[in-house]
């Protein structure tokens, strides 16, 4: 986009229909995030197969089948799919110009992730309690190692969201912070496509054997 | 020029009022998939022997899902970012399953 283009961009009213790849820098953004995204799923792949290669080892603890409870997981899996909508409500704000849609939409999935981020806590305490610890087997250190990894992501996740609306707040909506807050929405998306894999591989098949 | 340009905006309020819906189906259609993955490991229905495969092939479909609907991904639009994820995912099956396999 020429800088004619950009200055027509900034100072007419409304903003372009895809604002977050309106200037070279939103598209470099987006186009760069994708490229850490596809590191972040080797990043994943290497946990889900350490994960899968020690989850026999449990040295006499709690097995897989004796520990994952499936109402508990179902109702995280449902808390995080909820948010992954959400965000993208909070992009069609985005794309619409709509600055309250994009607030609304967006506290909305800083508040389910925080609920997601409380249900795993406690998760975490329970299995604690029934003898399932970082050290106490291979199998907890690599449970531990790839669900709080995604834990993490999850927390990462809702403080950058909250400080972009904190800005956003300041600054409304314009061609500088419209990819900020794309950008954020496709974290949110990956932290809920591993989360697919997770509630998959670690839970489901947990139960199965 | 005036009816055009209200011709435009109903045209942009058309187009998001259609995509808002198409992730409503999205998402409609990732609950169903997590729902029969449940079902089929709560509720042994399906053959023993054929739960993982099919809980594996849900989780898959539901991720594509989410690429090219809520991240807005386009075969067509954008070649390099589809590019750079599908390296990633590649070389990452490749370490999954060698891991899994070999440790």
């Amino acid at each position: 986009m020429s800088t004619a283009e950009l200055e027509h961009a900034k100072t007419s009213a409304g903003l372009p229909p895809h604002p977050e790849r309106a200037t070279m820098e939103g598209r470099n953004k987006v186009l760069g995030f994708w490229l850490f995204l596809g590191a972040e799923t080797v990043l994943f792949a290497c946990l889900f197969g350490t994960y899968l290669a020690l989850k026999g080892s449990t040295l006499d603890g709690p097995t897989t089948q004796e520990l994952y409870k499936i109402p508990m997981v179902a109702a995280a899996t449902i808390i995080l799919l909820t948010s992954s909508l959400t965000s993208v409500l909070g992009v069609l704000g985005l794309h619409q110009n709509n600055y309250k849609k994009l607030m609304f939409w967006f506290g909305v999935t800083v508040l389910l992730g925080a609920a997601f981020l409380g249900l795993e806590i406690y998760e975490f305490v329970e299995y604690v309690h029934e003898g399932h610890t970082f050290t106490s087997s291979a199998f907890g250190s690599a449970f531990y190692t790839l669900v709080g990894t995604h834990g993490a992501h999850v927390l990462f996740g809702i403080t950058w969201i909250t400080a972009l609306m904190i800005q956003a707040r300041r600054r409304g909506i314009n061609l500088d912070t419209a990819p900020k807050f794309f950008v954020a929405s496709l974290y949110w998306h990956f932290v809920d496509v591993v989360w697919v894999f997770i509630f998959t591989v670690v839970y489901l098949m947990g139960k199965v054997g | 020029m005036e009816a055009k340009v209200q011709q435009n905006q109903t045209q942009i309020k058309k187009q998001s009022s259609e995509s808002s819906l198409k992730h409503l189906i999205s998402f409609g259609w990732m609950i169903l998939l997590t729902a029969v993955a449940f079902a089929a490991v709560a509720l042994n229905i399906v053959p023993q022997n054929l739960v993982i495969p099919l809980i594996l092939a849900l989780a898959v479909v539901q991720v594509f899902l989410q690429l090219f609907t809520f991240m807005h991904l386009d075969f067509k639009k954008h070649r390099l970012t589809v590019m750079f994820m599908f390296t990633g995912i590649g070389i990452g099956v490749i370490c999954a399953v060698a891991l899994w396999i070999l440790v």
